[in-house]
């Protein structure tokens, strides 16, 4: 008899893909992965789509239950579509991320253009349109994640610069100039994120005050990079200091959907909802649909606890 | 057969270089270079790089009264910081000093160095033996950095070189309180073709002309042999540095003496920094092939106007 559950920490949905290229209303060539909010009673992703002509941008989708999703028809922002933001991001715009902060919706994301990646920041009010405010990180950094609450009276974010493939921290007084980086996190030798990790879930502070950051790990094997998720804990005044780590990830690619697509074995998330204690992960699977993962806090944070403390 | 040696480049080579070498530094260490220069009251200032035999660097002090012929003190001024804050990312040494008066400060931008990648850092000095750590002030994978020597439309204003998509490109960045950074823009990239087709970075911190903001920086070529290192000039919009408004097409300094050819890393000439004398000269110094620390001159107007010459 198969144990299916019991594989990951995260289970499947059993609807899954819950997001498909035949489910968008619109031609496309690619699913990446989604940041992932609940306004009232509505969920709502914003989905990276990459077109046939190879350029992403990112679509809504909402619904009424978490698992049934329904992408807009037009979409929530286009690369290159303002003139002041356009130099970089003429080839695209991707990896949203949302934080609600200061009772505005922000949405980090990954402008990619001919002089490399830089982390880009919106807001919006509505979901329907979005406000560009600025670049906030220096070229080729990505995983910009803002904190949904000032620490110690400053803006903070998490990124991955290129260079060592590891988690960083930053901080800033007005969201537009950025400083005070430290490295947090640093890939593993010999573990299942020993090539590169980085954050994936804007962080998110449970009950105990500590902060949850769900984050990606690679290993290059000799057929590819092997993309799985991981969490780990931060410290509830200092988030810069990693208290606890999983030796183990919490998601890996094993079903169809998850192995075989443009990027094969790949699972890769921007967003979570919490709902009562149980958690919604939202992530992309092979490049080629959106998934929903199910969990519980606890089973999380108790794996971040339990491990032997190799971070 | 006539031969016209000082054509070769607009530069001109000081016939007593290299100024310093290895023979002239007081204690035993493996290599001299990069040198970023200040003159104050008829005294030259150089804070040069110094690497060690362990294979880190840091920094020493060279005095000189003429620019030309320096002497070194007996002891480095700068060593990676040991403890505090700076520690973690100074683990593998200290490179590369720029030196910018600005607001009456003494300002050192340098690259911090660890297995956490390549960072700038700040610090500030008053009588060049001693130095005031400020911050690191990027990112990682970043270097090259250097403060431009007056505040533009009230900030601060810095060159840096991160790598975006495997090239190594001048971006122009911006600050408030010199800690935290932002607004990024890029400002130039390699030329397709030309002797700067691989990499580029700024290296004398800029000095601010009538036509512009003059950076003379470096431009590297990958031969099959490995990089050679040149030097290359650029104005920029005095109100939006990020504009180019005319560069050299060609270098104004390549490689081609020995003590530019052959050393620990060989064809290399790279410039941290320049001294515009009363005269009209400039004085250019800069490392040779990782080795030897080396000053080249030329008139100032000359020099601006071959910039001018140049393309956006």
């Amino acid at each position: 008899m198969k144990k299916r559950k019991q594989r990951d920490i995260i289970h499947r949905w059993e609807g899954n893909p819950a997001i498909t290229i035949q489910s968008l209303p619109f031609k496309a060539s690619d699913i990446w992965n989604a940041g992932a909010v609940r306004v009232g009673d509505t969920y709502i992703l914003i989905v990276t789509i990459e077109s046939l002509s190879g350029h992403k941008d990112l679509y809504c989708a909402r619904s009424e239950n978490g698992y049934h999703f329904t992408v807009d028809a037009e979409p929530f922002m286009i690369h290159a579509e303002d003139s002041a933001f356009s130099k970089y991001e003429k080839i695209s715009i991707m990896d949203a991320r949302i934080t609600y902060l200061d009772d505005t919706y922000y949405i980090s994301y990954i402008g990619e253009s001919e002089y490399g990646f830089r982390i880009g920041l919106a807001k919006t009010d509505d979901f329907k349109k979005a406000t560009r405010l600025n670049f906030i990180s220096e070229v080729d950094t990505k995983g910009g994640a803002l904190f949904p609450e000032k620490i110690n009276g400053r803006y903070a974010r998490l990124e991955r610069p290129a260079d060592g493939g590891r988690i960083w921290i930053s901080y800033s007084d007005d969201l537009v100039c950025w400083g005070g980086s430290e490295a947090i996190m640093s890939p593993r030798k010999g573990f299942w994120d020993a090539s590169r990790i980085g954050d994936a879930v804007p962080p998110m502070r449970i009950s105990d005050g500590r902060w949850l950051m769900i984050y990606y790990g690679i290993k290059e094997t000799s057929a590819g990079p092997l993309f799985r998720i991981g969490a780990a804990l931060l410290d509830a005044k200092d988030p810069s200091k990693v208290v606890a780590r999983t030796n183990i990830p919490i998601l890996s690619p094993r079903e169809m959907y998850e192995r075989v697509g443009d990027i094969t074995n790949l699972v890769f998330s921007c967003g979570a909802v919490l709902d009562g204690d149980n958690l919604l992960l939202y992530y992309g699977a092979a490049k080629s649909c959106l998934c929903v993962g199910i969990t519980t806090l606890d089973d999380i944070v108790n794996e971040c606890i339990e491990s032997e403390g190799v971070y | 057969m006539t031969r016209f040696p000082f054509g070769r480049d607009i530069l001109h080579r000081f016939e007593g270089n290299p100024i310093i070498t290895l023979e002239d530094i007081p204690f035993r260490c493996n290599t001299v270079f990069n040198g970023t220069p200040f003159k104050k009251d008829d005294t030259y200032y150089l804070l040069i790089r110094i690497e060690g035999q362990q294979g880190y660097s840091y920094f020493a002090l060279a005095e000189s009264k003429d620019g030309l012929r320096f002497s070194v003190h007996p002891e480095p001024v700068m060593q990676p910081a040991k403890s505090g804050p700076f520690a973690k990312y100074e683990a593998l040494g200290i490179e590369d000093p720029r030196l910018t008066e600005l607001d009456g400060t003494y300002y050192v931008m340098y690259t911090a160095y660890s297995t956490y990648g390549a960072r700038i850092a700040l610090a500030k000095t008053e009588d060049f033996h001693s130095y005031e750590r400020i911050a690191l002030v990027s990112e990682p994978g970043n270097k090259d950095g250097m403060l431009f020597p007056e505040k533009i439309n009230g900030e601060y204003v810095r060159f840096d070189r991160p790598i975006g998509k495997d090239c190594g490109s001048i971006w122009i960045s911006y600050s408030k309180n010199l800690y935290d950074w932002g607004r990024s823009e890029v400002v130039m990239q390699p030329r397709a073709g030309y002797w700067d087709s691989y990499r580029i970075g700024a290296s004398v911190p800029p000095i601010k002309t009538n036509h512009g903001w003059l950076e003379i920086y470096h431009g590297v070529r990958m031969n099959p042999s490995g990089p050679i290192y040149k030097i290359g000039t650029v104005l920029l919009d005095l109100e939006e540095p990020h504009r180019v408004v005319a560069r050299m097409e060609e270098p104004c300094l390549s490689p081609r003496e020995n003590y530019e050819r052959i050393g620990d890393v060989g064809n290399v000439v790279f410039a941290c920094g320049a001294i515009v004398e009363d005269n009209g000269e400039i004085k250019v110094y800069y490392g040779s092939a990782d080795t030897h620390i080396c000053v080249a001159t030329c008139s100032f107007d000359t020099l601006i106007a071959k910039t001018l010459e140049g393309t956006t």
